[in-house]
């Protein structure tokens, strides 16, 4: 006989189900369906109260929000946005009237405020929130939910996803680079809405370790690859594409290789010493002579204290502790500056210029600042990438927040202007980049602006960018969620508080890992008694299982997506649907897969939603059919349900073996219907 | 004894079909009881040609693995291993190929004239460079496209290790589109639906879902919504599957699971065997960390060791099996990497010359096409572009890669890019 096939099992539930509903009701089904799915045993119902909550208890309670705080909006400046939105309007009615394009209808609210939580909070409303604003009368709610989205710790959380996907965040770039302090500081920079061009240029010229001068975590992001840092930068904060001339003259591009040269020259002597053997140049000068600064004194003490680590290891017959290591050659980890000629590749083939020939600094349009023409390289690069007067800056940033707005760029793809890839609303674009330098590269107030157009506020269009035809910005493109709002919104079904967990703040950070190596060295002793304080209080490796006793479900730590461990591996429902690997710039897709459908179906977080404790459960809880289903339609697609849902809703509770696996089945069904899944 | 399975198969499949036409809405049901995706006229691969093809990211060396220069300056610390071929030497990490040459077609002179990831990946699995106006297929894709998948719940198409910036089924079908396996050792995730959750109970909630959703999927149409439709019954087709075992690597033997190794590679095509085996058609393994700007004399003997050792298994067992006759195995990468070692002790990108490896069904063993000149540089002989790589693929695959298809907006795509097959090494 050959053993039953694993088909049967499938076969008997499906008849067993089918044909005796009242038995399983019976037998126990009852209160085992998923929705509070606490109980397993016939009775449970009265032993309900002693089976434990399956949800941590952190995030069941009551919220206390954020631990940071966001700078306030002007809200005596809504006339002026109103009167900035009516600008972009009327360019684009000009522009539509001539192609001969018929806007679409306006959001009702309940759709205004879905869109509007998604893509200013990252997020659906909860069901109180969608309640009081569908209740509101003020005839400025609309105005008045922005305003207040974008003073809030959710607006942070979205944009810091943005950002995050666009600058390749991650904790670890390379095994002795811990960012953490630069996580957290592009966010309190989001938080504390500093200006864009401000914090770009504290970016591009930071100096220090990353505990001391988080930003230079950009520039770590990139370590010793001068090259590929150039072209990044030019891309993201330029919009521009010179990756190729890299390597040779591209045929149908701009740039020559000698041009990709003479940029790099800027920053070429941009250096970080890890303690590791310190780069060919920096020898070099070290021997002719040059004053050691404090990046290379300490530098020469974590290799002293490496080797004393090794010798140590060796006499004792132990391993090399390869996290100690890190942690000195982390603690080692300085940028600084020193000028450095760049000299052409040895196979450079073009008659320009010789192979290996030193190449002078110029950049790739305008000119260096007046006032930064004194500065060296890096600063002066800084200078000119961020100016007011370089128009690339303002246009870039301005197209960026447009997309993120309305789904599409004006130019496409957003890091690729040339002038043969033009805008496709030119009269907009000028129109937009003249607005980020009058706001003075404020992009909250900018969003604020673009989200209260006519425009941004009809119904979405879907688009397929591939069939090349242009888009009409008439209205958003229908788009669906991105990894982080579909998480972030499940997460609003499930916790009361989903800040209960924060990633480190900066300060924490720099307080448990910093080592001063930069004047003596402590000795071994004195480093590693560091490096064990270290462990025990912030190391991912020790504290992550504390972590997951207070804040997990089933292997998911329940915190919103900003505050998540970065990259996430493959299979995390995040990177399931789209989020970026962290190394792609913009690396986030929306691509549709089937593994996204059976996490849909059968993933934890599903599951969560369905728990006692979760926010759906507990708000059901006070509600009898009729009303649930409307709790129900708010809390997962932010709307009342219509006639025919109220209908099909009702039937489905009823005729369900109970209430609960009735209610537990539509909360089920409205997630995995593609309106939940997109923004229309 | 048989029959019986076949039974409870046969009901599955009503099962589903019923789940289909009550709960998925109409418009489902073709993708769900067709075996083969609708598309324009299709031409069927050789009885049962399959792909698994081996995509190292980041850009393999190729001085180090299958085109060394000993005694060269530009070789650095790789030392070299003579293979069955006589005349012909491989990295000395390949080992174990070295030794089964005689079934590979090495293809030296592959160029390319980009250096950069993104585009070079790209045009490797489109055989089209990536432009912003259309999304190129994925050779998988056209596969199927032009000749269906094979009968079964299991998908055409399947992507080991991935990110996500495969171009997937570019402008076909979305349907073609392959099904990510992050973790090869996880498998395919949540297909087991909970135990409190009975069959019908799961048919209610997708036919009450499909009922909410009319409105909206009235007022929005559009290819975004539609490959979610697809991917919605995709994943009902799968969901209490007998063949979701093809995914369970722990059905393995310990010790076959030894000798493929640890690791993507090693799992990766360990699962490519068992999901070929069980009917998947198409089989990509994605490989990441071959980008070694710095210490590739530390990094690379250990990689490449891993892919000699997967590799040489996966061959060893389709041949055991009677498979590599009909499965077409593809090592290929996105460019190849400086001869000139830089100051970090790595290689940088070099895109003009690389190797790829092609073995089994449609290919000759014991070959090697093309040579790059005496520094590892530029072709000296035989030069293919990506095109002609991939129009070779088609060829060895049996797909009809002078044929024209159009994209939805006119323009006319080849299998392959519309290259020119290298002969030489065609069976």
């Amino acid at each position: 006989m050959p053993t039953t096939p694993p088909s049967r099992p499938f076969l008997v539930a499906l008849l067993v189900a089918a044909a005796s509903a009242g038995l399983a009701a019976s037998a126990g089904l009852v209160a085992s369906t998923g929705l509070g799915a606490e109980a397993k045993k016939p009775g449970a119902k009265r032993a309900r109260a002693a089976v434990p909550f399956r949800l941590p208890a952190a995030v069941r309670d009551a919220p206390d929000g954020a631990s940071f705080a966001v700078a306030p909006i002007d809200r005596t400046a809504r006339d002026s946005v109103r009167a900035a939105a009516a600008r972009i309007d009327a360019i684009l009615a000009e522009r539509h009237a001539r192609d001969g394009v018929a806007p679409p209808p306006s959001l009702s609210d309940s759709q205004f405020l879905r869109r509007a939580y998604l893509d200013l909070g990252g997020r659906i409303p909860t069901h109180d929130e969608a309640s009081a604003f569908l209740a509101s009368t003020d005839p400025d709610k609309r105005a008045a939910l922005v305003d207040s989205l974008l003073e809030s710790a959710d607006w942070v959380s979205r944009f810091y996803n943005v950002w995050a996907d666009t600058l390749r965040l991650t904790e670890r770039p390379q095994k002795n680079l811990w960012s953490e302090a630069y996580l957290d500081w592009v966010k309190r920079s989001i938080a504390a809405n500093r200006p864009y061009d401000e914090w770009v240029h504290d970016m591009l010229t930071a100096d220090g370790k990353l505990w001391e001068n988080p930003a230079v975590g950009y520039q770590l992001r990139d370590q010793g690859m001068p090259l590929p840092y150039v072209d990044n930068t030019v891309r993201v904060f330029l919009g521009t594409q010179i990756g190729c001339a890299q390597c040779h003259n591209h045929p149908f591009d701009a740039w020559t290789q000698h041009q990709f040269y003479e940029l790099a020259a800027f920053t070429a002597g941009t250096r970080s010493g890890t303690g590791g053997k310190p780069e060919k140049p920096v020898r070099k000068e070290m021997r002719k002579g040059a004053r050691a600064d404090t990046a290379d004194a300490t530098a020469k003490n974590v290799r002293a204290l490496i080797a004393e680590s090794r010798k140590r290891a060796n006499a004792n017959g132990t391993k090399v502790n390869n996290a100690f290591t890190q942690f000195l050659q982390a603690n080692g980890t300085v940028v600084n500056f020193r000028d450095r000629d760049l000299k052409l590749p040895h196979d450079y083939q073009y008659d320009d210029a010789k192979p290996e020939e030193g190449v002078a600094p110029h950049v790739l349009w305008g000119e260096v600042p007046q006032e930064a023409r004194d500065l060296d390289g890096r600063a002066q690069f800084a200078a000119w990438v961020t100016s007011r007067d370089n128009p690339q800056f303002a246009r870039t940033i301005a197209n960026r927040m447009w997309k993120l707005c309305f789904g599409v760029g004006l130019v496409e793809p957003i890091d690729d202007f040339r002038p043969d890839n033009p805008p496709s609303h030119p009269e907009l674009m000028d129109h937009l980049a003249a607005e980020m330098l009058r706001l003075d590269f404020d992009l909250r107030e900018f969003v604020r602006i673009v989200v209260s157009t006519e425009a941004w506020q009809r119904r979405a269009i879907p688009y397929d960018p591939t069939t090349g035809e242009a888009f009409s910005f008439a209205a958003p493109s229908l788009r669906r969620q991105s990894a982080e709002q579909l998480w972030d919104s499940i997460l609003t079904l499930v916790a009361h508080d989903p800040w209960a967990y924060e990633r480190p703040t900066g300060e924490a950070f720099a307080a448990a890992v910093n080592l001063d190596l930069s004047r003596k060295n402590p000795g071994l002793d004195a480093a590693h008694a560091a490096f064990e304080r270290y462990e025990d209080s912030q190391s991912p490796r020790k504290t992550r299982r504390q972590t997951m006793q207070t804040y997990g479900y089933k292997g998911q730590l329940l915190a919103r997506a900003s505050e998540l461990p970065t990259p996430l591996p493959l299979g995390h429902f995040l990177r399931q649907f789209g989020q970026g690997d962290r190394e792609t710039i913009d690396g986030n897709r929306t691509v549709a897969t089937v593994p996204q459908i059976l996490a849909m179906f059968n993933g934890p977080i599903t599951h969560a939603m369905l728990e006692r404790g979760s926010t759906v459960v507990d708000e059901l809880a006070e509600h009898d059919p009729p009303q649930a289903v409307d709790v129900i339609f708010l809390s997962v697609l932010s709307r009342l349900p219509d006639e025919e849902d109220r209908k099909l809703a009702l039937e489905e509770i009823r005729g369900a073996v109970d209430r609960r696996t009735g209610c537990g089945n539509l909360i089920w069904a409205l997630l995995n219907t593609r309106e939940f899944l997109f923004i229309q | 004894m048989n029959l019986s399975w076949l039974d409870s198969r046969l009901a599955r499949r009503g099962a589903i079909a019923r789940i289909a036409r009550t709960a998925l809405g109409v418009t489902a049901v073709d993708a769900f009881l067709a075996e083969r995706p609708s598309g324009f006229a299709a031409e069927p691969l050789p009885a049962g040609t399959n792909i698994i093809t081996l995509f190292m990211r980041g850009a393999m060396s190729h001085l180090d693995t299958f085109d060394p220069k000993p005694g060269r300056e530009e070789q650095g610390e790789t030392g070299v291993i003579q293979t069955k071929t006589p005349g012909i030497v491989f990295g000395e990490s390949m080992k174990k190929l070295a030794g089964m040459s005689d079934r590979l077609a090495i293809l030296r002179a592959v160029t390319t004239q980009t250096g950069a990831h993104e585009q070079g990946t790209y045009l490797m699995r489109t055989s089209y460079p990536q432009i912003n106006s259309i999304r190129h297929p994925a050779f998988g894709a056209w596969a199927l496209h032009a000749a269906g998948r094979h009968p079964g719940d299991l998908p055409g198409y399947v992507l080991v290790g991935n990110g996500n910036d495969h171009p997937g089924s570019g402008f076909l079908d979305p349907a073609l589109s392959p099904v990510p396996v992050a973790d090869p050792k996880a498998g395919l995730e949540n297909t087991m639906r909970p135990a409190y959750l009975t069959e019908e109970n799961f048919e209610r909630r997708l036919s009450l879902a499909e009922k909410v959703d009319r409105d909206f999927k009235a007022s929005y149409g559009g290819n975004q919504i539609e490959a979610y439709d697809r991917m919605y019954a995709e994943a009902v087709r799968l969901l209490g599957s007998v063949d979701l075992e093809a995914f369970d690597l722990s059905k393995e033997p310990e010790s076959v699971r030894d000798r493929y190794g640890a690791g993507v590679i090693g799992k990766g095509c360990l699962l490519a065997r068992r999901l070929v085996e069980s009917g998947v058609r198409v089989v990509e393994v994605e490989v990441n960390g071959w980008d070694m700007h710095r210490d590739l004399f530390e990094e690379l003997p250990t990689k490449a060791a891993g892919l000699d050792k997967a590799l040489a298994t996966l061959l060893d067992d389709l041949t055991d099996r009677g498979l590599l006759g009909t499965t077409l195995v593809v090592l290929a990468t996105e460019f190849g990497r400086t001869p000139k070692i830089n100051e970090n002790a790595g290689r940088d990108h070099h895109p003009a010359v690389f190797s790829c490896v092609l073995a089994g069904a449609g290919v000759k063993g014991g070959v090697v096409h093309g040579a790059s000149d005496e520094r590892g540089h530029s072709p000296d002989s035989g030069a293919i572009s990506v095109a002609d790589f991939n129009t070779t693929v088609a060829a060895a695959a049996g797909l009809p890669y002078e044929k024209e298809f159009h994209a939805p907006n006119g323009r006319p795509f080849k299998i392959g890019g519309g290259g020119t097959p290298v002969r030489e090494v065609l069976a």
